[in-house]
């Protein structure tokens, strides 16, 4: 796959409305840079190559690269990748208690991987209200602090960046599927820096079907007369609930999924991955039990801290049945499929969306360009 | 001792114009002089303060307060001196108008420089226009002893008429030198007194006021008649060729020193004869209309606009003269250009078309200087000095607004910092128009949120041109709950026009010690929110910047008032001083490569920053760098370093 570069990424991606604000093209230098949930592009590089577009989860995935180089496995186009276990997790009993989603597995694994010294750091997506905030954390009162699921896509990538620039190694990392591509993509080396080494300690993924516009939902509740910043938390039950909960001071507010889920990122409709195909581990919901997750074991690694966190208490696991192994593929699956369509449909799958843009120079005051 | 001040009529030294027309005010034995820095006037102020202790000079905060100044100190009886560049007479034209019609008593001549070709100019303004329009003389040296004669007759002239003067001078006549052979320098004795218990109609000793308009405007209309009837006699209008010339050249100003050059240099003198007019408002009938009868082609050489060809035309419609055997060129024809200011080579091609010389429009210069043809000089962009604070707070407003990513912008203002909407102010502005503009258009854009508009508004000035004319808009944007920032660059000083003092510092024109105006305090007395950073510390003024413009400091929304100080790298007190030695190890330097892509001489572009093509790497100009160390928080390789000095 070629590699192109910021312009095509600014063109194709950012300004098409392709963005999903995963933050892997940002602060990997001095132009693309991410603030708030957003991604910007502070002065123009010229360059024909780069490593923001080749993060970017959206402007392509060599699948085949991704896996000869995290997996030393050839691709497999399965709907949930590769992995050597499947199993259904919840905290251990010497898992500090939390506010968590469902069975706090996640937050059990990166307490264990930072108390087992797998990693010293952690980069992991904590939030103020519902405006995600991604976060450096290094102890097990500020993993619990990231807890539950956020609805707001966050650069969590670009804190991820920062550090590994900033030379810190041994790093964790908690994020969406679109998150883990890009930090998969760029964990391949892929302009052949010299000076490059691997940053990460432990990757752990979250399934993830959607994340919402931070525009959109703020303007949706200034709609329905609720203060987007008085918003303590929002919650989104499993099916078949049809509202969200949307938790103020003194009330909790319900609206209408219905409402919700046209605020999804445009960009997440082309997104093929539900189950963070590029990780360690991977977590997410078990439709029959809300208490426990689904924990996809994808590496040797992965498998090693999942077993010192049972031996440590720090996580329970169980075998998970075929019927809910079923249920995720088939769910994956169509996930893909809808995604692949979402691309023929936008011209992502033309040749001409992996040709170099050409882009006239802007005719500037004073004749310069 | 100044050549300018001694006392030795008939000698003859080399003088710039400004220093001609300082010459001619100190001849007419002016008390007071008053201006505000602008290319090309400000020499005149400038010299008038550093050489003469007897006259009160001036730097005053805007061009009206400077005509004001003047016009006191002419209406206690002295003769004084106003100075501005063309964009300053707008500004003082509102007190002009009036002034014109309420008439002055001691001698006051206002110095207009107009500067066509925009050479340090953002628009190509004509002051000659508002001689017509404020219906008061108007004189135009054509080279550098004129400048000087007619600088000092010019006050005696104001005193017959009781009326303000104004003299013309271009870019090209005050910044350029000539000989000039001194006159008389008189010992001053004039005491200033304001009589104002005078009859409400006299004028040298009622109250000075334009009402009764309908009586003063009419007594106007005879001054101007009388000065007209002057001209008529004037030595600065002159003729120079045949008595019946194939064509007649009509020039005013500088314009008479390339027309007469390109006359000898085509060989065409017994052809063409050349009409300089000297007093140019009120046209002189009778020196024009005698001309334009011994001719029937007539080329009219000014610059900017068709001032002259228009007035001569009128006066040929309303005279005896047979029209239909007359035939004009100008601007009008296109034979001389509506834009751009005028040299040899735009003659030539004029003439040679008109006179169908053979040899069709040729360069004079390279023509007859044989070796003087150069090499083209590269191409090289308009930018910031090295260490200029405006470049870093341009690099941080941009930042910004990026960042903030709702496609925030910045409203321009006049200085050297206008060159922030160039690559090396990384096209930072987004509007440019005059002094004070800025503050003015983000008042009324920061009120559009009413129709959807939000984007966040940024606006710049100088601290020269807050005191001018920013403070008004400020206070309004205020009162009316508009929104904006207001960034003030602060760089000490008037900087573009050469260090000028301004009401901010605590010196006066003189240098003498001033009750300074704290700029802040000023801001935050009017109501806005203030904050002062070091546009050095590109951290800390970016996360200021941020703050006022998400709005989640107090007083949210508002205006906020954001100072970023940091003296101009070239002013008096930082001239050759450094505060960090920088430089670059090449072992961190990752030049193109991605990561970078040699932000440090593509975008942040300081000249004291080299790119080492051979090397691919960054290094620094030694010679060139003043040591600011902004470029270390630039490179995100930390391969740029700065270490202080001891």
């Amino acid at each position: 796959m070629q590699i192109l570069g910021p312009t095509e990424l600014s063109h194709r991606i950012l300004n098409g409305d392709l963005c999903t604000s995963c933050g892997a093209c940002a602060d990997l230098c001095p132009y693309l840079k991410s603030h708030g949930v957003k991604i910007a592009n502070v002065f123009a590089c010229d360059r024909e190559t780069g490593r923001c577009y080749a993060a970017c989860p959206k402007t392509g995935v060599d699948e085949t690269l991704l896996s000869e180089t995290l997996f030393a496995l050839p691709w497999k186009d399965a709907p949930l990748g590769h992995y050597r276990r499947l199993y259904m997790a919840k905290q251990g009993p010497k898992t500090p208690k939390g506010n968590y989603q469902n069975g706090g597995t996640v937050s059990s694994l990166v307490i264990a991987a930072l108390e087992q010294g797998v990693i010293d750091k952690a980069v992991l997506t904590g939030s103020d209200g519902i405006m995600p905030r991604p976060r450096m954390v290094t102890t097990a009162g500020q993993v619990l602090e990231c807890a539950t699921s956020k609805y707001i896509a966050a650069p969590t990538m670009a804190r991820l960046n920062r550090a590994a620039t900033e030379g810190d190694r041994n790093l964790g990392m908690v994020g969406t599927p679109c998150q883990m591509t890009g930090l998969a993509s760029l964990r391949t080396n892929p302009l052949a820096r010299s000076d490059f080494e691997d940053p990460m300690g432990m990757v752990i993924g979250i399934f993830c079907t959607w994340a919402l516009s931070a525009q959109g939902l703020f303007s949706y509740l200034e709609r329905q007369e609720i203060d987007p910043l008085a918003v303590r938390s929002m919650d989104i039950p499993p099916p078949p609930a049809e509202n969200a909960l949307i938790a103020l001071e003194e009330e909790v507010k319900e609206l209408p999924l219905d409402d919700i889920r046209k605020l999804v990122l445009p960009g997440c409709s082309v997104c093929p991955d539900m189950t963070a195909l590029w990780t360690d581990l991977s977590v997410g919901a078990l439709e029959e039990n809300p208490e426990w997750n689904t924990l996809i074991v994808r590496t040797e690694r992965g498998e090693a801290l999942v077993d010192r966190a049972v031996e440590t208490g720090l996580l329970e696991i169980q075998p998970i049945s075929q019927t809910s192994v079923d249920n995720l593929t088939l769910a994956a699956a169509n996930k893909r499929k809808r995604a692949l369509a979402a691309r023929e449909r936008l011209g992502m799958l033309d040749p001409a969306f992996q040709k170099p843009v050409e882009v006239q120079p802007k005719q500037t005051i004073m004749g310069f360009k | 001792m100044s050549p300018l001040t001694r006392g030795n009529p008939g000698e003859t030294h080399l003088m710039m114009g400004n220093e001609a027309i300082v010459r001619g005010a100190l001849e007419a034995g002016i008390s007071v002089a008053a201006g505000y820095p602008g290319t090309p006037s400000s020499e005149i102020i400038e010299t008038l303060a550093k050489i003469s202790d007897d006259i009160y000079t001036e730097w005053s905060v805007n061009e009206k307060v400077a005509l004001e100044v003047a016009a006191a100190a002419s209406f206690a009886g002295l003769r004084s001196l106003a100075v501005m560049k063309q964009p300053g007479v707008n500004v003082a034209a509102d007190f002009l108008m009036h002034l014109a019609l309420s008439g002055v008593r001691g001698g006051m001549v206002i110095v207009a420089a107009d500067d066509p070709g925009a050479l340090s100019s953002i628009n190509e303004g004509e002051t000659r226009l508002y001689a017509k329009l404020m219906e008061i003389p108007m004189l135009e040296p054509g080279n550098f002893q004129e400048a000087r004669e007619m600088t000092c007759w010019a006050f005696e002239l104001s005193e017959t008429l009781n009326m303000p003067v104004l003299l013309r001078t271009v870019t090209r006549l005050s910044h350029a030198s000539g000989r000039v052979t001194l006159g008389k320098l008189p010992i001053p004795d004039r005491k200033a007194f304001f009589r104002f218990d005078g009859d409400m109609l006299d004028p040298m000793e009622g109250p000075i006021m334009t009402p009764p308009v309908g009586i003063k405007h009419q007594s106007q209309q005879k001054k101007l008649q009388q000065a007209a009837k002057l001209f008529e006699e004037s030595p600065f209008n002159t003729y120079e060729g045949p008595e019946s010339p194939e064509l007649l050249i009509i020039t005013t100003s500088i314009c008479d020193l390339y027309s007469k050059e390109v006359v000898a240099l085509l060989g065409v003198k017994d052809r063409v004869g050349v009409l300089k007019l000297g007093t140019t408002w009120p046209l002189p009938a009778q020196p024009v209309l005698s001309r334009l009868a011994t001719t029937r082609n007539v080329l009219f050489v000014e610059e900017v606009q068709p001032f002259i060809e228009e007035a001569v035309k009128v006066l040929a419609a309303g005279s005896q003269l047979d029209l239909s055997s007359l035939t004009f060129y100008g601007k009008y024809s296109r034979h001389i250009p509506m834009a751009g200011e005028m040299n040899p080579e735009r003659v030539t091609a004029a003439l040679s078309t008109i006179l169908r010389l053979e040899s069709g429009p040729v360069s004079p210069v390279s023509k007859n200087y044989p070796g003087t043809s150069l090499p083209p000089i590269p191409p090289r962009e308009i930018s910031f000095c090295p260490g200029c604070p405006h470049r870093a707070s341009f690099f941080s407003i941009n930042t910004v607004l990026q960042l903030d990513n709702r496609q925030g912008f910045t409203c321009g203002d006049i200085g050297c910092y206008s060159m922030g909407m160039l690559p090396g102010g990384f096209f930072t502005l987004k509007t440019l128009h005059s002094m004070g503009s800025g503050s003015g258009l983000a008042s009324g854009f920061g009120k559009l949120d009413k129709f959807g508009m939000d984007q966040p508004v940024v606006a710049v000035c100088g601290d020269s041109t807050f005191f001018h004319s920013a403070m008004p808009p400020l206070v309004n944007a205020i009162h009316n709950r508009s929104a904006f920032t207001l960034v003030i660059l602060d760089n000490s000083g008037t900087a573009m026009t050469g260090f000028q003092p301004h009401p901010g510092l605590p010196v006066d024109t003189k240098g003498n010690q001033a009750p300074p105006i704290d700029i802040e305090r000023v801001c935050r007395a009017m109501g806005a929110t203030t904050r002062t950073c070091d546009p050095f510390d590109l951290k800390a003024t970016q996360k200021q910047l941020l703050e006022f413009i998400n709005g989640k400091e107090e007083n949210q929304g508002g205006v906020k008032v954001l100072i970023l100080k940091q003296a101009c790298a070239l002013s008096p007190k930082k001239r050759h001083t450094q505060s960090f030695e920088v430089a670059v190890d090449p072992d961190r330097c990752i030049g193109e490569a991605c990561g970078c892509n040699r932000i440090c001489t593509r975008v942040f572009a300081c000249p004291g920053l080299i790119w080492d093509a051979e090397n691919n790497r960054a290094t620094i100009n030694d010679v060139l760098c003043a040591g600011c160390g902004v470029c270390a928080s630039v490179c995100p390789q930390n391969a740029i370093q700065r270490k202080e000095f001891p």
